[in-house]
């Protein structure tokens, strides 16, 4: 499979802690692959590198081949890396279906045109067929009009899916997708991503192992900012240097 | 998966085609109405205070980027506009288009810098700016400026037949102007540009994660309010024939502040209501207060104090100013008592 994503010699430290060092992390075009570890151990700020929330105190980010390390975020999103956020992050000022304009909206074919960007309702965006094609793929159909702040955190973490997804991403990073949802809930989460091989490359961050070990084709451990261990689920759970840092540090989250 | 985007399902109103139409048709109802009530004299005045606090509202209100410096560009419409009638000739439409230039020049140029901060610092380095202005104004420039003695400027009637100076004409200048500035930012926030304005007051960082480059849009925005007060500021020169420092002080902007807070940051109409309330509060108190101390024969304190408490109780408990809180009752009629 070709590469994706590659990252060489990746480091962030803030102010005397080294919250990622030195990672070498790789995705292949296509694959779904999980990253887990403890509390603190660095995974969402390795999102955050690769997304562009922050830049690296070194290393180096390549995305298909190119050089990423400095790019803002937007940038990236244009390139095709779209991210979620461990709390929940979608905006509930506006409604549903505003927040999935704003989303198909950026990379509709042609791009933005002024005209209808500055002055047409929103209510007649060109683009309402395709919104409504992003809600109704993560469920939120009926609920298109209500305003997000009144949406339970499970539609809220949908909708944040959906809009990422109508993103038009070529690279997904969900972090810790399935956290603070009800069992029904990380039920509706874990089919829409199961959805999603295939179509999408997705670099799943989870804290329990379990809920993601079908899920995912490769596994990547991270425990006290490093990189310590990847392959296929199976080898890296019977791993003696997981076992040692993850269940010696908490209760087996399996 | 399969998808069948039901446009019945998917239950977006569409805009009614007449909507605009209809609320323009209200205001300039209002604006009649009010004119009736008032000497026409001061409507002028009141239209170009509303067109500022509709231009506020955009910048504030909408993208919640508060700003100490506002009149920094009302001054520059002003100056622009009186500066050109004096030393270039008597065009009102010359001078308007040159107030308004001159303010878009400096927003482009001090947007580029204002708008990498946020906050209080966005607040305060857009009144560092504005003092400047009116430094420069005050002083440095005071071989065209005048300095304090301010400028006496004159223009020639529009189309050659209606005159500024006259109440009436003033008003329906004015008036229509402010229905236009209405129409444009009614169109700017319903659209899907509104929508990202809206989103970046919320969580800008956010915005970015979906692809958009926020400084951009944040430029774009703060350019088109600064020229909307800078159009007021240049109508005020038309109808007023006569611009001071008076008019580029950051002193001028709390007015600003109060009326969109009184009326509700964030919607027009709450803008335009704030803006009259403000208005009512700060010409008729002065004259009613002195009223009621000889009726009651109490001294009763100046309007100032009771700028302050209607202030204070919107703080307390009209989170959202009028329009916001007469709306939050609206929605919350059927079911009771739900925590906002
Ligand atoms: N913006 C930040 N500033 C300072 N320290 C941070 C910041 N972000 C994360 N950290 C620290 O870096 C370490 C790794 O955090 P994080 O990447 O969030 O871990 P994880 O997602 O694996 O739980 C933690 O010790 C955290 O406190
Ligand atoms: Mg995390």
């Amino acid at each position: 499979m070709a590469e994706l994503l590659a990252t060489a010699a990746l480091t962030k430290r803030f102010n005397g802690l080294t919250a990622v060092n030195e990672v070498d992390f790789r995705v292949s075009e296509g694959e779904t692959a999980g990253v887990i570890g403890p509390n603190g151990s660095g995974k969402t700020t390795l999102f955050n590198l690769l997304s562009g929330f922050f830049p690296p105190s070194s290393g180096e980010i390549r995305f298909d081949a190119a050089s990423i390390t400095r790019l803002p975020p937007h940038r990236r999103v244009a390139l095709g890396i779209a991210r979620t956020f461990q709390l929940v992050s979608v905006f509930s000022t506006l409604s549903v279906w505003e927040n999935a304009v704003l989303a198909v909206l950026r990379f509709q074919p042609g791009g933005i045109r002024p005209g209808p960007f500055f002055f047409r309702s929103a209510r007649r965006a060109p683009v309402l067929e395709r919104c409504a094609e992003a809600l109704a793929r993560v469920g939120l159909t009926g609920k298109a009009a209500l305003p997000v702040a009144g949406l339970s955190y499970g539609d809220k973490r949908m909708l944040e899916i959906g809009i990422t997804l109508a993103l038009r991403p070529r690279l997904l990073l969900l972090d810790e997708p399935l956290a603070g949802l009800s069992d029904h809930e990380i039920a509706r989460v874990v089919e829409l991503i199961r959805s999603l091989r295939g179509q999408f490359t997705v670099v799943i961050i989870e804290h329990k192992i379990s809920k993601i070990l079908e899920l995912v084709e490769r596994l990547s451990v991270m425990n006290e900012g490093r990189l310590i261990c990847e392959g296929a689920p199976g080898e890296v759970l019977a791993d003696p240097r997981v076992r040692a840092c993850y269940w010696g540090k908490e209760a087996p989250a399996c | 998966m399969t998808f069948m985007p039901e446009r019945a399902a998917f239950s977006v109103q569409p805009a009614a085609r007449g909507a605009l139409l209809r609320e323009l048709a209200l205001l300039a109802a209002g604006l009649l109405l009010l004119a009736l009530v008032i000497r026409v004299h001061w409507m002028a005045d009141f239209a170009v205070f509303f067109i500022l606090v509709l231009s506020f509202d955009l910048l504030y209100g909408y993208m919640g980027h508060l700003s100490f410096g506002h009149m920094l560009y009302f001054g520059a419409g002003a100056y622009g506009a009186a500066l050109w009638l004096v030393y270039g000739n008597a065009s009102a439409w010359a001078a308007l288009a040159v107030g308004l230039a001159a303010a878009a020049g400096m927003a482009a140029l001090l947007g580029g810098v204002v708008l990498r901060t946020r906050g209080a610092s966005f607040a305060l380095i857009n009144m560092a700016f504005n003092e400047i202005g009116h430094f420069l104004v005050q002083s440095p420039l005071a071989a065209y400026t005048l300095g304090e003695d301010g400028l006496s400027c004159t223009a020639d009637p529009l189309f050659g037949a209606i005159s500024l100076y006259e109440d009436r004409w003033a008003f329906a200048f004015c008036g229509a102007v402010l229905l236009a500035v209405y129409a444009l930012l009614r169109l700017l926030t319903r659209s899907p540009f509104g929508l990202l304005v809206r989103s970046i007051r919320e969580n800008e960082s956010r915005v970015r994660f979906l692809g958009y480059d926020t400084f951009r849009f944040k430029w774009i925005a703060f350019v088109i309010a600064s020229t909307i007060a800078a159009l007021a500021g240049g109508l005020f020169t038309l109808v007023q024939g006569f611009v001071s420092p008076r008019v580029i002080s950051p002193f001028g902007n709390v007015d600003v502040i109060f009326a969109v807070l009184i009326g509700g940051a964030g919607s027009l109409a709450g803008a335009l209501i704030g803006a009259a309330a403000f208005l009512a509060i700060k010409n008729f108190l002065p004259v009613i207060i002195p009223e009621l101390s000889r009726l009651l024969d109490v001294k009763l304190p100046q309007w100032e104090l009771w700028l302050g408490v209607v202030l204070l109780l919107i703080v307390f408990s009209l989170r959202g100013g009028i329009v916001g809180t007469v709306q939050a009752r609206l929605r919350n009629r059927k079911p009771a008592g739900e925590a906002q």
